[in-house]
């Protein structure tokens, strides 16, 4: 994955080495052009200037005691090669360019060479003119290495007032992404106050999310409405009902049976109120309603609910050890954080086997504090793991008065406080629940 | 002692009235806000239990006129079905007595009652003699003719709740739930009671037979006070 800034930086970027690169070889092919046609004008004039003033007794001192005249000036840059042509009167008087490399005194160049046949006094001679290509190979080279230095700088400026302008233009949008987005956790006290930016689109942004936002919180008071409501129209005919029942066990006309009945009904009515503030629990902690005024020491929590359920311990003879290395503190919300352990380590009591053992420890992973409850207990198959926080979940080995919520008040509890929960189990073996406390700021 | 009980659902209204009348007590109705505030403008009442949801206006509000009455000691009580998390801080800051959320037990109430009388009026008789077991509420003690008897607070709680509802079967859930509060799903499970029940007997046992702590089968306890 790439940031939009670089991306943008690097666009740009390529676009321009590629702009930059075609017109260095668009320069290069035509300064070539160029400058062989100038060598060919420059050629044929000294040709024609050869050819006029030449003369019978010019030619014959040219060519006096050899059939070739060859000469060239000191720097090679030029030469002149006149010969008698034979044999070949009938055809036509050859007159053209070529490219070639001669080798003068032991040095290789590339010519410019300019062929022209010529009669004279009845004779035919071939006159060849060259000039060097080293010039046109200099110009080129210059160019070359000016234009890759340009390419150079130009991507190397282009890049960092990119990525610097780039950071500067997407400053509002990371700005909005972190403080709108980021670091919102309740949707009710959210800052509506627009971020200052003068891109339109980024306005737009900012303007949805806020929006969006604003819809959120009118569902998160509608569903606090709706969990006052249900509260409020459930529990109240549950607390008819419980007091009426309490009050028919005050009969003195009751019979033993009747009696075993009114109470068989309250245990029943005890059960939907569990289950209706499990719920009822589970909606608040999602609905943010809770706060998170305490510092809680987990150390100091661990030993009250060891406190809590010793009893439960004792029944079960279980062996129970608590080993913390370090009194790891967080903020939080203390009842509901206790709400939260004593569930974890009442299920290890619960699903325990007789004369097994619970142990509670803690160590560090990452940089996350993690406590740890391990039971010997009965233990869950891989598929009961993965369903083992779905609300009402009961697996065989459950104990009949359960009503599957408790893993889910965990999980809803843990998660309002950036708390992971893993659970590791084996059937018959146990189980250990991992509590992954977020890094510390 | 007289209550007021300011409660908009009329069938749990009469219910704990029928509750708390045969405790002794004498008992008024309001079944509005504004019948509650003719009654507290113009009555004292040694408690007042109030439901939040009212009609013609919200229980807090009585509250906080009740507050700003001068010499008055009405203990309150609030009582109520609204989810609302804040509730029970803003009741008791407002200075009501105790917050019992719906439903509750109704032994749960009285329970909550004497815990208040016992502080607001600093009772002399903070004793309670049961077949000549004598508890010392304020102190959590308990003695058999002049031996002091060592229990846990658990244990305390359960004797003292169990003789505070004398001549009523307490169930486990009940009993439970005074003991060790409102833990949801883990008080489903309410057989645990047992164990603290059982080393309780045991204790009292020491000293004299205890007959009249009997164990109703399948449910839960009831000390008879024999009378």
């Amino acid at each position: 994955m790439m940031k939009l800034q670089l991306k943008l930086a690097l666009y740009n970027t390529l676009t321009k080495v590629a702009i930059i690169t075609m017109m260095g070889i668009l320069i290069l092919v035509s300064i070539n052009r160029i400058s062989v046609n100038h060598i060919h004008q420059r050629l044929i004039q000294k040709k024609n200037k050869l050819i006029t003033n030449l003369s019978s007794v010019k030619i014959n001192d040219l060519l006096t005691q050899q059939k070739t005249f060859t000469d060239y000036n000191l720097l090679k840059e030029e030469y002149i090669i006149l010969k008698e042509v034979k044999n070949s009167d009938t055809s036509k008087l050859k007159h053209y360019f070529s490219q070639e490399s001669r080798e003068i005194e032991g040095s290789q160049e590339e010519y410019q060479i300019l062929s022209a046949e010529f009669k004279y006094g009845g004779r035919r001679y071939l006159l060849e003119l060259g000039e060097t290509m080293s010039t046109v190979g200099q110009l080129e080279h210059t160019i070359s290495v000016f234009t890759f230095l340009i390419l150079l700088a130009a991507v190397i400026l282009t890049l960092l007032t990119d990525l610097a302008f780039s950071k500067f233009l997407l400053a509002p949008f990371y700005q909005i992404i972190d403080q709108k987005l980021n670091k919102v956790n309740d949707p009710i006290s959210f800052n509506y106050e627009p971020v200052k930016t003068t891109t339109e689109d980024f306005k737009i942004l900012d303007q949805s999310i806020s929006i969006l936002m604003n819809k959120i919180a009118d569902l998160f008071i509608t569903e606090k409405e709706f969990i006052a409501n249900v509260s409020h129209e459930l529990l109240t005919p549950i607390s008819i009902l419980n007091t009426r029942l309490e009050n028919l066990l005050n009969d003195e006309k009751l019979s033993p049976e009747g009696e075993n009945k009114v109470f068989a009904c309250l245990k029943t009515l005890n059960r939907l109120k569990s289950i209706i503030n499990s719920l009822l629990l589970i909606s608040k902690v999602e609905n943010n309603q809770y706060k998170k005024p305490d510092s809680i020491s987990i150390k100091e929590l661990v030993h009250e609910v060891y406190e809590e359920l010793e009893h439960r311990l004792m029944m079960m003879e279980l062996k129970f050890t608590i080993n913390l290395s370090e009194d790891h503190h967080f903020t939080g919300n203390r009842s509901l954080f206790n709400t939260l352990l004593m569930n974890v380590v009442n299920n290890a009591i619960k699903y325990n086997l007789p004369s097994g053992s619970v142990s509670i420890y803690d160590t560090y992973i990452d940089k996350h504090y993690e406590l740890i409850v391990e039971d010997t207990g009965q233990g869950m198959d891989l598929n009961e793991v993965q369903h083992a926080f779905q609300r009402f979940e009961k697996f065989q080995s459950e104990k009949e008065d359960s009503h599957g919520l408790g893993l889910s008040i965990v999980r809803s509890i843990a998660s309002f406080h950036d708390i992971e929960i893993e659970i590791e189990s084996e059937k018959g073996k146990g189980t250990r629940v991992i509590v992954i406390f977020p890094e510390k700021d | 002692m007289n209550i007021l009980i300011v409660e908009d659902e009329k069938n749990l209204g009469l219910e704990i009235a029928e509750f708390l009348g045969k405790e002794g007590y004498t008992i008024e109705h309001a079944w509005k806000k504004s019948s509650a505030e003719e009654k507290i403008f113009v009555n004292t009442y040694d408690f007042i239990l109030l439901d939040l949801g009212l009609p013609g206006g919200d229980g807090f509000e009585l509250l906080h006129q009740l507050k700003q009455l001068k010499d008055r000691e009405d203990a309150v009580i609030i009582l109520t079905a609204r989810g609302d998390v804040e509730d029970r801080i803003k009741g008791l800051e407002a200075g009501a007595d105790d917050y019992l959320p719906k439903p509750f037990s109704l032994t749960e109430l009285l329970a909550r009652m004497h815990a208040i009388i016992r502080r607001k009026h600093k009772l002399e008789m903070n004793e309670v003699n049961i077949h000549n077991f004598i508890l010392d509420i304020k102190n959590h003690k308990v003695s058999f003719e002049g031996q002091k008897i060592s229990l846990t607070g658990k244990e305390f709680e359960i004797f003292n709740y169990l003789v505070l509802n004398k001549d009523r079967v307490i169930s486990r859930i009940n009993l439970t739930e005074h003991v060790w509060g409102d833990i949801l799903e883990i008080n489903s499970d309410s057989n645990f009671v047992d164990v603290h029940v059982k080393n309780l007997r045991k204790k009292l046992s020491g000293h004299a037979p205890i007959e009249w702590f009997e164990t109703v089968r399948s449910i839960g306890y009831r000390i008879n006070s024999g009378k």
